[in-house]
């Protein structure tokens, strides 16, 4: 039995490597051929793919809603902010640290949420997602208030350099953010592959039957709310490396934003998750290069693309609530 | 899950794989990694020079705020049906950041890589442009007339050469309120109601180190008053409660329009409101009284005996030459939603003719280095409407370090307090407060900067 | 003692709007078994109407009643045109478990809230702007010392009160009434006893919308009026309804009273930075005694 348990282990782990080599090597080729602005942009896909991860996890996988990601995502962006400006540490160890911070983090919502259901919880992670930016006025000598604390990825070490050139802003945002998303979507296969995907599907889809069935309902609830931080957290580490880490960096609307991307891509699937985001960050633009052959006052190209974009979120929800990578791609429920 | 099948597949490819992705890896870099800078200056050819800003357009934080950018281009609009600047036409691109500085990132990106901006330009909201001011700094490119009174971005150009403000910091004017404070208000208990972020602080800052002690000190939690659970009714309660009788308003127009509202309602009635200029505008004011049923006349009735600082001259003094100028401007090039004539106008036309007189300064060789040198070596030659020159220096990137004090009369006008305008100037930091002469130099008879 | 009187006043006049916001959410919830975030966005638009026909020259009255109605038919409309066919959706797969069922409408009400802002900024601009009261917003006087307390403020709580007492009876002795809440407590049953489902849902989505836009109405001259300012009100309305309880209009009103309360009594002896930490944490004091609110049921968990 444990053999054949490890044989399938082993396999899970080829065939999320395998998702993840054509996953870089997508990201790679697109990377090359597009121009600055987009490729910042993808950089940004990279970023906010592993957040809408934590929502396909939490949410799709485990049926539990939350709307306050975007505070897990500040708890990862301050930790290493703190670390990088007072230790003066690299990103490379502040960001796994930060993750180690949002863990914690995770652990204690997942503990006072463990009881809670539906409604019930997606109201205590939206009031989250409204107080956690306002510790950083209460405790103002060390987030630094409003004014928040600037970050950002810096120069490419030497070596990189010598090997590969020296690449622009832009493309060294992409190849930060790279493999930090590339580990992402392995660990998240895994998840989704493995026993453990399983029996987090088994308490969404039926808690009862789940904890009947031997499951330990609350400590699973828990161990999924920390992985999923953890996930929300490197996303937010790497969001607050663009420019600065701040509360308008991760206000109310950056949670509603990652569970938009995870619901219009497919709630369920990864491949769901990339897509979303990838209309999310790109959206606007398509509207904006739509419009511009259109001569229209400015008070109405103003709210132009919050309008169709809204109408176009709820066109997926009431048309295909599956979202774009549509139920088949849920064949592993 | 097909197990077997699965590794039936797998065993034969992963090696390959690998190689495959490292050698794509490796190609995709050496194929991206095409240098950064071109030859020629971005942003400007022979026929246009493209500028960009970044406002929050929509979102809780853009109420009068958005008119600032219709303000600014509509002087460029007018500029370039008088034939652009030595030919170019000036196009001013727009981006709407929602004051989130998460999308500040990204809409500056835009900026410069997809619009190829030759320069930003009064770009509003202190938060989001701390987000964006490293990166636009370390491109070089010239960062001007920014629409924030945050020292932190002009007091120390050797980390932020690029930047320019296009106010006085919010230091400054609380400084010479601070020293009106102590000489004319010390037998009285001062309060303050401040927003809970860097201009709030500023005030504060300032305000105390010119020497003035608060009876109460009392936050305003949001940034926009409206938004906010009770109003400012806890706020007004506790300085009623503890006697204050001069109160300082350091938050926005429509924060300071709520404060009135709500200490009407408790019947406090503080012998003298002091307001800060950011939150001193007379139009936003009266529209949001106005449509709360409360004529004009009697908000101007509530707002007249306030204390106020400007730079510029109050957008109610109508005989004013500049106001003047730049009023027939706006009614004829405005294209905005509300034009409608105050300070958020005045100030956006004013940035909208420093930068045309810099771009005319610089000559037809525009590059971005040169208009930086030419900025910061030539402030006094570039003067506007306001009523203190251009602070910059190779020591300080700061824009009016000279403010003059106003009261509103009955007209919601802000007339100066002494017979004749003093205009007073000190630094961001604890130099004293001083009287500054300074003669304004006329606008031609075209509105237009002339710069020799 | 005057700060506690007057906290005490402004934290009941608040409260009774953040209880008809709850009362709002909790009418979609038992109705539809759908929270509404578009619901103060829906009040905004109508609010945005009242105000266009006050400074043309109607009466206040006037603008008040047929922002009620707009109300009303526009949350009727949102059931029949998103609502509706996104709920008949759910054989799908995908809409199969509770979670989903919460989880996507409340992305389909996410959107309207959108379109709604959206169009209002189309239409009247971003501009910020007041509302007028019907009575003097000038404080009574208690002992020699003027309270933030209004004929307004009067009129605030003793319209909400009549609404909620109108509302509990509507739902026990009527027979649309009864209809719904057989509706509530499963659809199925009630469709196979000959109750029109459908309507009674459409029936619940515009009280809804009629309590809401009062909300607005009624929020709105102590506050300003713009695309995005009901914003919080709506998550502290959530809140309020989650304290109580979602399923009890009772819970509501304590909810909205006690949120309303917690507020004032930070702001005025605090300081308003800590309102949103406070709410946090009466949320989870409640919610970890009693996970379904002060009056939820206490297991509503369907096998």
């Amino acid at each position: 039995m444990r053999a054949v348990s490890k044989v399938k282990q082993h396999s899970i782990a080829r065939k999320s490597l395998r998702r993840t080599l054509f996953f870089i090597v997508l990201i790679l080729l697109a990377g090359s051929t597009f121009d600055a602005y987009n490729q910042a942009q993808l950089a940004l896909v990279l970023i906010l793919f592993i957040g809408v991860l934590s929502v396909t996890l939490l949410t799709g996988i485990s049926g539990q809603l939350s709307l306050g990601q975007g505070a897990l995502m500040a708890v990862g962006g301050y930790c290493m902010a703190l670390l990088i400006t007072n230790k003066g540490y690299s990103i490379w160890v502040a960001i796994p640290l930060a993750i180690v911070g949002a863990a914690i983090a995770g652990l204690l919502l997942g503990i006072s949420a463990a009881r809670l259901s539906g409604p019930y919880l997606a109201g205590t992670t939206l009031v989250i997602a409204l107080a956690i930016p306002t510790l950083s006025n209460r405790f103002m000598s060390v987030l630094k208030g409003d004014e928040g604390l600037p970050v950002d990825v810096g120069y490419p070490p030497n070596w990189f350099t010598k090997l590969f050139g020296e690449p622009s802003y832009e493309q060294w945002q992409l190849y930060v953010a790279l493999p930090f998303a590339a580990i992402a979507l392995f660990f998240a296969s895994n998840i989704l592959l493995s026993r453990t995907g399983r029996m987090w599907r088994a308490i969404r889809d039926n808690e009862t039957a789940a904890s009947l069935s031997g499951v330990n309902f609350s400590r699973q609830k828990i161990f999924v709310f920390v992985v999923s931080a953890t996930f929300a957290g490197l996303s937010g580490a790497l969001y607050g490396l663009r420019g600065l880490v701040g509360p308008s960096v991760y206000p109310v609307s950056l949670s509603l934003t990652l569970l938009t991307a995870a619901v219009l891509g497919g709630i369920r699937s990864i491949f769901g998750a990339f897509i979303g985001t990838v209309i999310v960050v790109f959206l606007p633009d398509w509207i904006e290069a739509v419009l511009g052959s259109f001569e229209l006052s400015e008070q109405v190209s103003n709210f132009m693309p919050a309008l169709i974009s809204s109408l176009l979120l709820i066109l997926t929800v009431v048309i295909n609530p599956a979202g774009v990578a549509g139920t088949h791609l849920h064949k592993h429920k | 899950m097909n197990v077997v099948r699965n590794r039936a597949s797998l065993s034969r490819s992963p090696r390959s794989f690998i190689t495959t992705a490292a050698v794509v890896l490796a190609g995709a870099l050496a194929l991206s990694a095409v240098p950064a800078q071109g030859a020629s200056t971005p942003g400007v050819s022979a026929t246009e020079i493209v500028l960009g800003m970044q406002l929050p357009q929509t979102g809780p934080a853009s109420p009068g705020y958005n008119k600032v950018d219709d303000a600014i281009r509509a002087y460029f609009d007018y500029v370039n049906s008088k034939g652009g600047v030595y030919g170019r036409k000036i196009t001013l691109v727009v981006k709407d950041d929602t004051y989130k500085a998460g999308l500040t990132v990204s809409t500056a990106s835009a900026l410069i890589n997809k619009d190829k901006v030759f320069a930003m330009v009064g770009s509003i909201g202190t938060q989001t442009h701390i987000s964006v001011i490293k990166d636009i700094n370390r491109r070089g490119i010239p960062d001007l007339f920014v629409n924030s009174g945050y020292s932190g971005f002009y007091t120390d150009p050797k980390k932020y050469p690029t930047t320019f403000g296009a106010l006085g910091t919010y230091v400054v004017e609380a400084k010479i309120l601070g020293k009106h404070i102590k000489e004319n208000f010390s037998k009285n208990t001062v309060g303050i109601v401040y927003q809970t972020d860097d201009f709030g602080r500023n005030t504060v800052e300032g305000l105390a180190i010119a020497g003035v002690t608060f009876t109460a000190k009392k936050t305003a939690a949001t940034f926009i008053a409206g938004t906010q659970g009770s109003g400012l009714d806890a706020q007004m309660q506790q300085l009623k409660d503890n006697n204050v009788d001069v109160v300082v308003v350091g938050a926005v127009a429509s924060a300071f329009a709520a404060a009135v509202s709500s200490a009407n309602k408790i019947g406090y009635k503080p012998a003298q409101w002091i307001v800060i200029s950011v939150g001193a505008d007379a139009t936003t004011f009266q529209t949001i009284l106005g449509a709360r049923g409360i004529p004009a006349a009697s908000s101007a009735g509530l707002l007249a005996g306030t204390i106020s600082a400007s730079h510029a001259p109050s957008p109610g003094e109508a005989e004013d030459e500049y106001v003047k100028a730049f009023k027939t401007i706006n009614d004829g090039f405005n294209k905005g939603p509300d034009k409608r004539w105050d300070n958020n106008v005045l100030q956006g036309m004013n940035i909208g003719y420093l930068t045309t007189s810099a771009l005319l300064g610089v000559g037809k060789d525009l590059t971005r280095p040169g208009i930086i040198k030419y900025i910061e070596a030539n402030a006094a030659k570039l003067p506007s409407a306001a009523l203190s020159p251009l602070g910059y220096s190779s020591s300080t990137h700061e824009a009016f370090t000279g403010f003059w004090i106003g009261k509103y009369d009955a007209t919601a006008v802000l007339k100066p307090i002494d017979a004749t305008r003093k205009v007073w100037t000190t630094d961001s930091a604890k130099g004293a407060v001083t009287e500054l002469k300074y003669t304004r130099p006329a606008i031609a008879a075209d509105a237009l900067p002339k710069v020799g | 003692m005057e700060t506690f009187l007057a906290a005490l006043f402004s934290g009941t006049s608040r409260g009774a709007i953040y209880a008809l916001v709850a009362l709002g959410l909790v009418i979609v919830w038992r109705g539809a078994g759908i929270v509404n975030f578009a619901q103060m966005g829906q009040a905004m638009f109508s609010t945005y109407i009242a105000s266009t026909m006050i400074t043309n020259g109607y009466s206040y009255w006037l603008g008040f009643i047929v922002a009620i109605l707009v109300g009303a038919a526009m949350g009727a409309l949102l059931d029949i045109l998103v609502m509706r066919p996104l709920s008949n959706k759910k054989k799908t797969e995908l809409l199969s478990s509770d979670s989903m069922r919460a989880a996507v409408p409340v992305i389909a009400s996410l959107g309207i809230l959108g379109v709604l802002q959206a169009l209002a900024g189309i239409i009247w601009a971003a501009e910020e702007r007041g509302f007028p009261a019907p009575y003097p917003q000038e404080g009574f006087t208690v002992a020699n010392n003027v309270m933030p307390f209004t004929s307004f403020d009067v009129f605030v709580i003793s319209i909400v009160l009549a609404t909620l007492l109108a509302t509990t009876l509507f739902f026990k002795k009527t027979g649309v009434g009864l209809a719904m809440r057989a509706t509530a407590l499963n659809a199925e049953v009630a469709r196979l006893s000959g109750i029109r489902t459908n309507f009674t849902r459409s029936l619940s989505w515009g009280f809804s919308g009629a309590a809401s836009s009062l909300a607005g109405l009624l929020i709105t001259p102590t506050s300003n009026l713009s695309p995005n300012t009901l914003d919080l009100v709506l998550i502290i309305g959530f809140t309020a309804a989650v304290v109580g309880g979602l399923d009890s209009p009772a819970g509501s009103v304590i909810g909205g009273f006690l949120v309303g309360m917690v507020i004032s009594f930070v702001s005025f002896y605090d300081t308003p930075e800590d309102v949103f930490l406070s709410i946090l944490s009466v949320l989870l004091l409640v919610l970890i005694i009693r996970p379904r609110g002060i009056f939820g049921a206490k297991d509503a968990r369907r096998v």
